[in-house]
């Protein structure tokens, strides 16, 4: 009799998902019925889709606290009127589209818009192409290829403020070796002041930043080199094809996606690059050397007008976005026979 | 018939190993020849040799009359199936079969109909615009095979093509490839490390071991008279059986030794008296019979039935495996007698492991003249 007004409320109760004797325990024997529940889960975590739940929501949750949340609070506060006194509380005069038109308005918008895309593309260009130069000649592998390669490394374990004031003694217009060279060398006559010429202060941390990025570029490139398969280019070979026609009909083919891939990363890579713009130029002459990330910074933290750095920051979310469709597109698309 | 590869004391180093020990190798115009040998034994060595994936060191190689000791792979015009296929994954089995015509500046039109019309003859018509990966192991094979098909090369190149397919697939490839063979004449070098596939598709058989020619032939003459005991152990299957023996007083028998008991054997001919030999028998050559009537009477060990034959394994030291077509009414434990024809016995020196030629008209001399060498 007892049993069967328990069997009925198990039906109903909200607890039904979990096991029948844990629900119609309740009241009875509690303790020993508890523990049988606490079995249950826990034996769910350690055999069961408990644990793989778990591994799959502690990342969620760390990826949601600190990168959801503040992407999120960063596009509404562009959308807001920020100012030192109502920075503590969300809730803030809203404002539309105001910072946006603002922004735009601005004289130097323009200048440091083109000189973020120049400098983008002419770092990942170097980097690219140096870094891909490289990988080629190491996978000759000649003796001591392999332990050459991990030298290269070195520069990307150096801090970017590091390799930005020893950039600052390279480009140095008075002292430096990279004006002693070209002079030397007579491609110049003059002294280039690097940091500090309008013309080339812009390019001054284009030039530290490739050197930074290039091996980072080089030991990708090479991994993906390695990853395709040696009977190919053999093969090739007996069908006639020489090197040059072996690169461009096996190599590149076959390295489209880890081609994608560098390139999409090395483009949310140089949009990061903040360090070498501190060191070298702090994107002065007049703006001649800003860019965009830099430019949020200096709004945000040093002019106090946090609502345009973030409505800078929401602009290059978005082309950070299109790099990651790439970049996880070209990583998919995977062509490995 | 002219001589499309000609090999003249080939010799191949890596460092200090020597992998091919001077080869010498003439195949004429469109054979089929079937490079057999264990792993290891430079087979693949010397057929990587020939595409020029592999320099020789020293000696001279020839195809079709030029000699190509110094020409690249590519300048070689010959093609090559490989082991793993080497399908280009990143193109269509109409962009793998066009390749080489396209990297040669062939016209697009012209190549894609010559590719057409190799895959009608592959059966690969249907598959055209797919990508190797959508394929089954035999369909990349084809096309691994069209791919070469295609170019009209020289010679073909086959390196253990059928190493990668499960058992009745590769039955069928093996004669699917020796049909087409058959169609194209073309001059093919067959790299393997199954004896049966050497057997059954080639003209001619060379036989590799530790980087030496152990022998060559037809496969039949390398069935009947193997040049030593490597070679008799090599080809046919089950492997030949070998028992230690002495060749007893009169010369016309030899006593064979099962480590405890021993056993007399009739010969064919004439050896000299007390010769260390290992005779050489095959399973499918040993009849059974009632014991007391054979040559000897033997324990049996195991019996294996496939249901059209009968694998009878003896329980002796060094065991001996007696093939019978049919379901045979032996029985573990039982007793047997071994009716074995003398004419079809194989002996072979016990030390050189060299066959002795078994002629009744050499019965005389060269026997002595073995015991004579075995005595320096």
């Amino acid at each position: 009799m007892a049993a069967g007004i328990h069997r009925r409320t198990a039906l109903l109760h909200p607890l039904s998902f979990l096991p029948r004797e844990a629900i119609s325990g309740f009241g009875r024997d509690r303790p020993r019925r508890q523990g049988i529940v606490m079995k249950r889960l826990l034996s769910s975590v350690t055999d069961g889709s408990g644990f793989d739940i778990g591994l799959v929501l502690l990342p969620l949750a760390f990826l949601f606290v600190l990168s959801g949340l503040p992407l999120v609070y960063n596009v509404v506060m562009s959308f807001q009127e920020v100012d030192m006194f109502s920075l503590g509380s969300f809730w803030r005069p809203f404002v539309g589209f105001k910072n946006y038109v603002d922004l735009f308005s601005q004289p130097e918008t323009r200048t440091i818009l083109l000189n973020t895309a120049l400098f983008v593309s002419a770092s990942i260009a170097g980097q690219f192409l140096i870094g891909f130069g490289l990988a080629l000649f190491f996978w000759m592998n000649f003796p001591g290829a392999s332990w050459l390669r991990g030298l290269f490394l070195v520069s990307w374990v150096m801090p970017g403020l590091v390799v930005g004031a020893i950039w600052n003694w390279i480009l140095s217009g008075d002292f430096g070796v990279l004006n002693f060279f070209l002079r030397e060398m007579g491609v110049i006559e003059g002294n280039i002041f690097w940091r500090s010429d309008p013309h080339y202060s812009l390019w001054a941390v284009i030039i530290a930043n490739i050197w930074l990025g290039t091996s980072f570029n080089m030991i990708l490139l090479s991994v993906g080199l390695s990853g395709i398969p040696k009977d190919l280019y053999e093969a090739a070979e007996l069908d006639g094809a020489n090197s040059l026609q072996r690169f461009f009909t096996i190599t590149l083919p076959m390295m489209r996606s880890t081609i994608g891939a560098i390139i999409a990363l090395g483009l949310i890579f140089t949009l990061q690059q903040f360090d070498l713009f501190a060191g070298i130029t702090s994107g002065g002459p007049n703006n001649a050397s800003n860019v965009t990330q830099y430019w949020a910074w200096d709004l945000s933290f040093r002019q106090y007008d946090f609502a345009k750095g973030a409505t800078i920051s929401v602009i290059m979310i978005v082309f950070v976005m299109l790099a990651s469709v790439v970049y996880v597109r070209s990583t998919r698309h995977e062509v490995r026979g | 018939m002219t001589l499309q590869i000609e090999l003249n004391g080939v010799n191949k180093y890596y460092g200090a190993f020597h992998a091919l020990k001077d080869i010498n190798l003439a195949i004429e115009e469109g054979t089929f020849v079937a490079l057999v040998g264990p792993s290891g034994c430079g087979k693949s060595t010397l057929l990587r040799s020939l595409a020029g994936l592999e320099k020789i060191t020293t000696g001279d190689m020839k195809i079709a009359g030029q000699l190509m000791n110094n020409v690249p792979p590519r300048k070689r015009d010959v093609a090559m199936v490989f082991q793993s296929y080497a399908l280009y994954p990143h193109m269509t089995v109409e962009e793998n079969l066009t390749y080489s015509l396209r990297i040669r500046g062939v016209k697009k039109a012209e190549a894609r109909k010559a590719a057409e019309e190799v895959a009608a003859t592959t059966g690969l018509s249907h598959l055209m615009k797919r990508y190797p990966r959508e394929l089954s192991g035999g369909q990349r094979q084809r096309v691994a095979m069209s791919r070469a098909i295609i170019r009209h090369p020289k010679a073909f190149l086959f390196d253990e093509p059928l190493s990668n397919l499960d058992a009745a697939l590769r039955v069928h490839m093996r004669k699917e490839i020796r049909a087409l063979h058959d169609r194209l004449h073309a001059t093919s070098v067959y790299v393997t490390h199954d004896q049966i596939e050497a057997m059954t598709m080639a003209d001619h058989v060379v036989v590799m071991r530790d980087g030496v020619i152990e022998q060559q032939g037809r496969p039949l003459d390398l069935y009947d008279k193997p040049a030593n005991r490597f070679v008799a152990g090599f080809i046919g299957s089950p492997a030949m059986n070998f028992i230690p023996a002495i060749v007893g007083e009169g010369g016309l028998d030899a006593i064979l030794d099962f480590g405890r008991t021993r056993a007399r054997l009739p010969l064919a001919t004439r050896l000299a008296p007390g010769l260390a030999v290992s005779v050489g028998i095959r399973p499918e050559h040993i009849r059974i019979v009632a014991a007391g009537e054979g040559a000897f009477d033997i324990p049996v060990g195991i019996v294996e039935s496939t249901g059209s034959a009968t694998y009878v394994t003896t329980a002796t030291q060094p065991e001996l495996t007696v093939v019978e077509t049919g379901r045979g009414e032996v029985k573990s434990g039982d007793v047997i007698g071994l009716a074995i024809d003398p004419r079809q016995l194989h002996l072979f020196d016990a030390e050189t492991g060299k066959r002795i030629e078994a002629s009744p008209a050499m019965a005389a001399s060269p026997p002595r003249l073995q015991l004579a060498e075995r005595a320096r």
